[in-house]
C-alpha cells in the first residue's frame, strides 16, 4: 500500500477511507513507518502509543457502520502536554516523567468521539517554555526541512511531526507563539485560536490567561476542519466561552487588511523576512485585497507585558508540582526539603528561571510596578486592536522576525530568544485568533511564515484570507 | 539583582538551587528587566485606551450547580496509582505539626 503522505489532506484521506481504497490501519501503518525511519534522527515523538492499532480498528468500525465523520481515522500527533487517559503526559519535564493521565483532555475527548487516531506524544520545550524545543528534558528535536536548525517551539515536535509526514495533523498549544512560530519554522500552517474557544481542560497549564490549543496542519482547509471539531464549549474549563457568546463583530469582509508598519520594521528584524513580507503584501493586493497602514502604537508593549504576566502565572501554576500527589518525589528530612529537592531535581533551567521571575514580579513592593501595570497595558492593547478592527478585516505581520536558527545560537542570552515572540505574543495578550501560513523560503531554503490576525471569534476570516494566500505562494 | 535576593526567591519558589546557578540567573534577570522595564514608559493616565474596561466576553462570573457529577470511587484507583506514597487507600505524607 503506497499512500502519498506528502500531499495528503484530511478530505483526501477521508474520501479514500470511505471508498475503501485503504483502511484506517493502512493509513496509520504508513505514518508509523515514517516515524520508524525518521524519529531516531529527528527526535520528534517521545513515545508512539502502544494502542495505535486498537484505535485504528475502532475507527475502521465507524466506517463500516456508517458513523464516520471527517476526522474518523485521521492520524493525529499530540503535544506532550495534553492528557490522554492511561498514557504518559510529561510536558517534556523530568518532574512528570512517568505521569500517566487519569482523564482525557477536552480536546482529546472531542477527537476520540470522532474516531481520530492518536499516534503518539511529541517533544516540546519543558512546560512549553521556549521557542526552539531545546529546553526539553528529553533532547532536542531537529527541523525536518534542515536538521541543522531548530524546529521552533514550544510545539516543535508537533510541527516537525506534520512536516516530516509523521502525522497528518497535530495539536499544539500557544501561550506566546508556541503554535505559530514552529509552524513558520517547519513550513506548515499553525492556528492560535480565540481565547476561550478551545477547551484548556487537561492541558498542562503554563499561563492560564494566555494558553490556547490549536491545529497544526499542511493546509488552511485542514486547520479549519480540525478547528471545527475542537471549537466547542467545555464545562470543565471555566474560561470556555458559552456557545451563544461566540460572536464575531465581522459580518461581511471589507477585503481590507492592515499592516502596522512601524511595528513590523522593529529593530533586529531579518532583511529576508522583511522582503518576503513585502512580497506577501503584493500577492494579497493582486488577489484583490486592499492593504492599508494601521497604527498600533501599543503593540510594542505586548512582549514586556507578557514577560510579567506569563511568569506570574507560571509561578502559581507550577506550585502544584511538589512531590506529594503525583510526579517525581525526592526524599527529604522535612516537608520543605521534599518540596525543594523534588523541584530542584525535576525542573530544568528555563522553568526555574521563569518561576523565580514570577515570584519576583508578584512580590511585595514590585506588584504594582510590574503585574498591575502589565494588566493595564493588556487591556489597552486589546482596546486598541478592537478599534483598528473596525477599519480592517485582519492585520498581517511576519510570524517571526528571524529565520530558524542553529542549535545553541540563542542560548547565551535569554532575551534574544524571547524576542522571537515579538510578532506573535500580541494575539495572546489580546485573546484574538492568529494563523501562520507558509509564505516562501529564504535563499538558504529555510521556511518563512505570514501571520494573519483577526478579531475575537473571527477564525473564519483567517481561513478565507489564508486559503486565498495559500494559492499564491 | 544580588545573590541574597535570588536566594530568597529560590526559597519562596521552593526550589533547591546552588549559588553558582543563582549568580548566573541574577545576570539573566538584569537582562530581562532591562527589557521589561519598557513597560514603565506606558502612561496609563494619558492613554485613551487605558482605563476602559473590556466590554467583551472575557469577564463574567462562572457558577456551577452544586451537584455531584461523578460516582464515588470511580477515579480513586487511577489517582492513587500516581501517588508517590499511599497507605490503605490514602495519600501518605510527612508529619506536618
Amino acid at each position: 500500500m503506497n499512500i502519498d503522505l506528502k500531499n495528503l489532506t484530511i478530505e483526501k484521506a477521508h474520501d479514500s477511507l470511505k471508498a475503501g481504497e485503504y483502511t484506517v490501519l493502512d493509513l496509520a501503518n504508513a505514518y508509523l513507518k515514517v516515524i520508524k525511519e525518521k524519529n531516531s534522527e529527528l527526535n520528534v515523538y517521545l513515545e508512539v502509543y502502544v494502542d495505535v492499532m486498537a484505535q485504528a480498528e475502532r475507527a475502521q468500525a465507524m466506517f463500516t457502520d456508517g458513523s464516520a465523520t471527517l476526522m474518523t481515522g485521521i492520524p493525529v500527533a499530540l503535544k506532550d502536554n495534553m492528557l490522554f487517559e492511561g498514557h504518559v503526559a510529561s510536558a517534556s519535564s523530568k518532574i512528570l516523567e512517568n505521569y500517566k493521565a487519569t482523564y482525557d483532555a477536552g480536546v482529546v475527548a472531542q477527537l476520540k468521539s470522532q474516531g481520530a487516531v492518536f499516534l503518539g506524544r511529541t517533544n516540546m520545550d519543558e512546560f512549553a517554555m521556549g521557542s526552539s524545543t531545546e529546553s526539553s528534558a528529553y533532547g532536542i528535536t531537529r527541523n525536518p526541512i534542515n536538521p541543522d536548525y531548530v524546529p521552533g517551539g514550544s510545539s516543535g515536535g508537533s510541527a516537525a511531526a506534520v512536516a516530516m509526514n509523521g502525522a497528518l495533523v497535530s495539536l499544539g498549544s500557544d501561550t506566546g507563539g508556541s503554535i505559530r512560530e514552529p509552524a513558520s519554522f517547519c513550513g506548515i500552517v499553525g492556528l492560535k485560536t480565540t481565547y476561550g474557544t478551545v477547551s484548556r481542560s487537561g492541558i498542562i497549564s503554563m499561563g492560564s490567561s494566555l494558553d490556547q490549543v490549536g491545529p497544526m496542519t499542511k493546509t488552511v482547509a485542514d486547520a479549519e476542519i480540525l478547528f471545527n471539531v475542537i471549537n466547542a464549549y467545555d464545562a470543565m474549563d471555566s474560561t470556555s466561552v458559552p456557545t451563544g457568546k461566540r460572536v464575531s463583530t465581522t459580518t461581511t469582509l471589507k477585503k481590507r487588511i492592515g499592516v502596522p508598519r512601524a511595528f513590523v520594521s522593529t529593530e533586529g528584524v531579518n532583511q529576508e523576512v522583511l522582503k518576503n513580507f513585502e512580497e506577501s503584501c503584493e500577492k494579497l493586493k493582486n488577489a484583490g485585497y486592499e492593504i492599508v497602514d494601521v497604527s498600533l502604537s501599543l503593540l510594542k508593549y505586548s512582549l514586556p507585558a507578557y514577560y510579567i504576566i506569563m511568569p506570574a502565572e507560571v509561578s502559581s501554576n507550577l506550585a502544584r508540582y511538589d512531590g506529594i500527589r503525583y510526579g517525581l518525589s525526592s526524599e527529604g528530612d522535612k516537608l520543605f526539603d521534599v518540596y525543594a529537592k523534588t523541584r530542584g531535581a525535576g525542573f530544568g533551567k528555563e522553568v526555574r528561571r521563569r518561576i523565580l521571575l514570577g515570584a519576583y514580579v508578584l512580590s511585595h513592593g514590585y506588584y504594582d510596578a510590574y503585574y498591575n501595570k502589565a494588566v493595564k497595558v493588556r487591556d489597552a492593547i486589546r482596546n486598541e486592536l478592537q478599534e483598528v478592527f473596525k477599519e480592517v478585516d485582519a492585520i498581517i505581520t511576519p510570524t517571526v522576525p528571524t529565520l530558524p536558527w542553529k542549535f545553541g545560537e540563542m542560548s547565551k542570552d535569554p532575551v534574544s530568544m524571547y524576542l522571537a515572540d515579538i510578532y506573535t505574543v500580541g494575539a495572546n495578550i489580546a485573546g484574538v485568533p492568529a494563523i501562520s501560513v507558509p509564505s516562501g523560503f529564504s535563499e538558504s531554503g529555510l521556511p518563512i511564515g505570514l501571520q494573519i490576525t483577526a478579531p475575537h471569534f473571527a477564525e473564519n476570516t483567517l481561513f478565507t484570507i489564508g486559503k486565498d494566500f495559500e494559492k499564491l505562494v | 539583582m544580588h545573590l541574597e535576593d535570588m536566594k530568597k526567591l529560590a526559597v519562596m519558589a521552593r526550589i533547591d538551587m546552588g549559588d553558582e546557578e543563582l549568580e548566573s540567573m541574577a545576570h539573566d534577570f538584569d537582562a530581562v528587566f532591562a527589557y521589561v522595564d519598557q513597560i514603565r514608559e506606558f502612561d496609563g493616565n494619558s492613554n485613551p485606551e487605558s482605563g476602559k474596561a473590556p466590554t467583551d466576553h472575557l469577564l463574567h462570573n462562572i457558577m456551577r450547580e452544586d451537584v455531584v457529577t461523578n460516582t464515588t470511587g470511580a477515579c480513586t484507583d487511577k489517582i492513587l496509582a500516581e501517588m508517590p506514597k499511599t497507605q490503605d487507600g490514602y495519600l501518605k505524607v510527612k508529619q506536618i505539626l
